[in-house]
């Protein structure tokens, strides 16, 4: 009998869970193709036609190729690199390579066009300006550092659960050269991460819109998603609406086309992961030199790529007005002063709401996803939430605005159930993995000790796998206060968040208030970041009952 | 080659009080050890006693913290400068054998072998012949995935064969070497002992294994050296009740030595004194434990006890005997003798005096039937080991 209620319940979150999945991706989606294939049939050959969009598609196709031709062998390396065991400080390393994430890439690209740009901070300081900051070779730059990091995160990962350090021994033990190693047996191992590291990587620049948007646009260099917001936010007649549908149609067909195939070879081997080996790091060359060139590399591109640019940033903001030198006499607050008004207090107040929500929510409907997914009738659906990972920002918010516009058009709730559809995959991910870690054994001795099924999951799973959900809902927060793609494409009067004020003033070219709301951006993330981060690293670290606690405890030598 | 001879060419490892730390902790303390040619040599300990970080200091895979490492009489590792493993003329087999999940079998086992500079071709023949003398050739083109432990076990093995080495390690194979296996090994020491000479050094915490396959064997407890001897010696005349109960099921009693002459020694528990098989290098008035091993007490005798448990084994039946001063287990062959709570008497026929009366934790050793050993009043000093 009660097997029966329990199958049922499964039953009704499967449904529920596929229905809200359906709603937020599949009939938006679906809606879309209807859309231009009826409406926009007769004017698409038109919008085709036109010289720009070719280009734009061309330019947004080369750019993911060459951002991801750079930025996973960057990665890689440096995953490999930060394996050595005589890299100093390499605990710290680890962290600063997630440095270039954390910052929104609304605020990454503009700094970028003042430190290295015309009458920006290199040029002022040292007379040495990068006038093509602005134009595809910036965009180009900034997006190789953004991704850089995720590249590493793969293969770090791969790293730990494939490469087990006793195979790269035996390589050594039968005579191999480290170099050997790395080629015949580490490489080989890492070659699913580094695929999966190269499609996402592929997927997320050819989406990418605040930084083309930042640098090429003021240089007409064009991209499929500026080409949307344009179209959306400043062309008026019905032919930029339809090309704006017809290329967010096209961006993630584009997307597809190179994600599919790579996700079905990609798929049964990225399943057969090694359990990861306790041993740790491998410390063949405890006493090398090689770690100092490690930390120089890292040291480089964290400074030139973040560091440099966010100093510039904090230049700018305290600076009255441009040409102004950005010496200690010079500074003001007054930029803070402008920017800290009714608008933007609000804006951060909604984008905190937005974020806060979203994150939670997202956190619940992951978890769900990753439950359900363990039994037959869920597979479908964690197939379809993670191609949501893969599916453009502009396609969907494009995609909600045609469905739902009619109810919801410029109201923060249609921003959240965005966020929802795209995120989705980013808490899911996580708590996935956790899962998969834990062994199911637990769960069942718990149930043979008389647990009942909450209390199990209460008493038993819930303390090993929060972590994991801290981390997706960190995950989750930090995005969706970030994002500007699909609020810039969704917001109304009254519903634009801190990112698309920060984004209209960019526009306005008013460089200190910009630069200020840019910094503002970047720190209200600490706020809940820092406590949710500390709270993971406190549920991590193991503790030990301290044996005069347990009385009677055997102490065993 | 003489035996003479073989003396004097140098050992195929030698360990010079080799020390690793990891930081706080000290790995291997102070261990001085050698493998002779044509030897295997097995490091038997409980886990955590430094037998695998011993084993990857001689592999290259740890340099050591001081302390020096000779392969063939080549120094190959000090503190400060260490050959890499591929350098030295070593070849391992892993815990969990280690085989690279994208290589076939066949290939794994040809890597060492094109490492050497051999062409594919020739080095995939000669994997395959390899894998044929261990009688796994027809399991070539599989993946490691697709292999059984026992397989995979096999694979492994031919990969380390195929390095052509000088000492082969083997850090705790997870399952034991089958007959077969062992004889192809043993057979490949005998082979390279006479070509250029060869050895083994095998790490488990199983003492059955350690004794069976092994020409000496060394007890490591907590990084240190306990005790090196053939496993006769160290079966029969462990040095302390640690290494008794290491090395298999040991009872001990309370009672004290009061002459030795040759090979028997005359013993007094409970004020009766009798003669048995056994040596003793320091008699005297003091109480000290003597060792009985699981075939060298007998019921029928002079000396009192009473049946605490009786386990049939099939071949044999093991009974525990308190007899006021310790309990004994003593073996007879058959169904049990006695029931549970009889009076029995008994006797000795051997026993090994041991005066070191340390309780280095609890070992566990497979069939022990011992409560922890509760130490005598005033341990005597060691004789056996240097520390």
């Amino acid at each position: 009998m009660q097997s029966r209620v329990a199958g049922l319940g499964q039953r009704f979150g499967v449904l529920a869970v596929g229905g809200i999945v359906g709603l937020l991706v599949v009939l938006p989606v679906l809606r879309l193709g209807y859309v231009v294939w009826t409406e926009g049939a007769a004017s698409l050959d038109e919008v085709i036609a036109q010289g720009g969009l070719g280009r734009a598609v061309l330019n947004t196709v080369l750019l993911a190729g060459s951002v991801t031709v750079v930025a996973v062998p960057l990665g890689t390396l440096a995953a490999l690199g930060l394996r050595r065991a005589d890299v100093p400080a390499r605990r710290w390393w680890r962290f600063a390579m997630l440095l270039p994430v954390l910052v929104p890439q609304f605020v990454l690209g503009y700094s970028w066009t003042q430190a290295y740009g015309r009458a920006g901070f290199t040029d002022v300081a040292l007379g040495l300006p990068w006038p093509s900051v602005l134009g595809p070779w910036g965009v180009w730059a900034v997006l190789v550092v953004n991704t850089v990091p995720l590249a590493y995160l793969f293969a770090a990962i791969g790293l730990a659960t494939r490469a087990e350090p006793n195979l790269e021994r035996a390589a050594r033990a039968s005579g191999a050269r480290p170099v050997s190693v790395l080629l015949d047996v580490t490489l080989p191992l890492l070659r699913p991460s580094i695929a999966a590291a190269s499609v996402l990587t592929f997927a997320l620049t050819m989406e990418s819109f605040a930084i083309p948007q930042v640098m090429g646009t003021p240089a007409g260099f064009t991209t499929v998603t500026t080409t949307i917001y344009r179209d959306l936010s400043l062309g008026s007649d019905p032919r930029s609406f339809v090309e704006a549908l017809a290329l967010s149609l096209l961006l993630v067909a584009l997307t597809l086309l190179v994600v599919v195939p790579a996700d079905l070879w990609l798929g049964p081997r990225l399943r057969v992961t090694r359990v990861a080996d306790p041993e740790g790091a491998l410390t063949l060359n405890p006493r090398g030199q090689g770690g100092r060139w490690v930390a120089a590399g890292l040291g480089t591109y964290l400074f030139l790529g973040v560091v440099v640019p966010l100093v510039a940033l904090l230049a700018a903001s305290v600076t009255p007005a441009v040409g102004v030198s950005p010496s200690p006499r010079n500074w003001t607050l007054d930029n803070f002063r402008f920017v800290v008004n009714s608008r933007s207090i609000d804006a951060l107040g909604r984008s905190m709401t937005l974020a806060l929500m979203a994150a939670t929510l997202l956190t619940v409907l992951g978890g769900c996803v990753a439950v359900l997914e363990r039994r037959r009738a869920g597979r479908a659906m964690s197939s379809l939430v993670t191609i949501t990972l893969v599916l453009p920002g502009s396609t969907l918010a494009v995609a909600m605005l045609i469905t739902y516009g009619r109810w919801l058009g410029g109201t923060l709730t249609l921003i959240l159930l965005a966020y929802l559809a795209k995120l989705w995959a980013f808490a899911h991910r996580p708590i996935s993995g956790a899962l998969d870690r834990f062994p199911p054994e637990q769960l069942q001795a718990a149930r043979a000790s008389g647990a009942g099924p909450l209390t199990a999951v209460r008493t038993v799973a819930l303390r090993p796998l929060a972590p994991a959900l801290l981390g997706a809902w960190l995950i989750c927060f930090v995005t969706a206060l970030h994002e500007v793609t699909m609020s810039s494409l969704l917001y109304g009067p009254g519903s634009d968040t801190l990112a698309v004020v920060a984004l209209n003033t960019q526009e306005l070219g008013r460089i200190g208030p910009t630069a200020a709301l840019s910094l503002l951006l970047t720190l209200v993330m600490l706020a809940p970041a820092v406590p949710a981060w500390l709270a993971i690293r406190w549920l991590r670290t193991p503790r030990r009952l301290h044996p005069r606690r347990v009385r009677g405890a055997i102490h065993v030598g | 080659m003489s035996d003479d001879a073989l003396d004097r060419v140098p050992a195929v490892l030698e360990v010079r009080e080799l020390c690793v730390r990891y930081g706080e902790v000290t790995a291997v303390d102070d261990v001085s050890l050698q493998v002779r040619r044509g030897e295997m040599l097995a490091l038997l300990g409980p886990s955590g006693s430094g037998k695998s970080t011993l084993l990857h200091s001689v592999a290259g895979f740890q340099p050591p913290s001081s302390g020096e490492v000779w392969l063939k009489g080549r120094r190959v590792a000090t503190h400060e400068q260490a050959e890499p493993p591929e350098h030295r003329d070593v070849a391992v087999v892993f815990q969990s054998y280690a085989l690279w999940p994208h290589l076939s079998a066949l290939d794994n086992v040809a890597y060492p072998i094109r490492r050497r500079g051999v062409g594919r071709r020739l080095a995939r023949d000669e994997a395959l012949h390899i894998l044929s003398r261990l009688r796994v050739s027809h399991l070539a083109r599989r993946r490691p995935a697709e292999l059984s432990g026992g397989e995979q076990q096999r694979v492994g093995l031919a990969r380390a064969l195929a390095r052509q080495a000088s000492l082969y390690l083997f850090d705790e194979p997870t399952a034991h070497l089958d007959t077969h296996v062992r004889g192809v090994f043993l057979d490949e020491l005998v082979v390279r002992r006479e070509a250029t000479g060869a050895g083994g050094l095998y790490a488990t915490h199983d003492a059955e294994e350690a004794l069976g396959l092994a020409d000496r064997v060394a007890l490591l407890d907590a990084g240190q050296l306990v005790q090196v001897g053939t496993p006769q010696q160290v079966y029969t005349e462990p040095v302390d009740v640690w290494a008794a109960r290491l090395t298999g099921p040991a009872s001990v009693v309370e009672g004290t030595v009061v002459a030795t002459k040759g090979d028997r020694c005359v013993v007094k528990v409970h004020d009766t004194v009798i003669n048995v098989e056994g040596r003793d290098t320091a008699p005297g008035p003091d109480r000290v434990s003597l060792l009985v091993r699981p075939g060298w007490a007998h019921f029928g005798g002079e000396l009192p006890g009473r049946l605490r448990a009786v386990w049939f084994r099939g071949p044999h039946s093991d009974h525990l005997v308190d007899t006021g001063q310790g309990e004994v287990l003593i073996r007879e062959p058959g169904p049990p003798r006695h029931a549970v709570g009889d009076e029995v008497t008994w006797t000795l026929s051997r026993t090994w005096p041991m005066r070191e009366a340390y309780s280095r934790g609890d070992v566990g050793g497979r069939g022990s039937v011992i409560r922890p050993f509760t130490p005598a009043s005033s341990p005597g000093p060691s004789e056996h080991r240097p520390r």
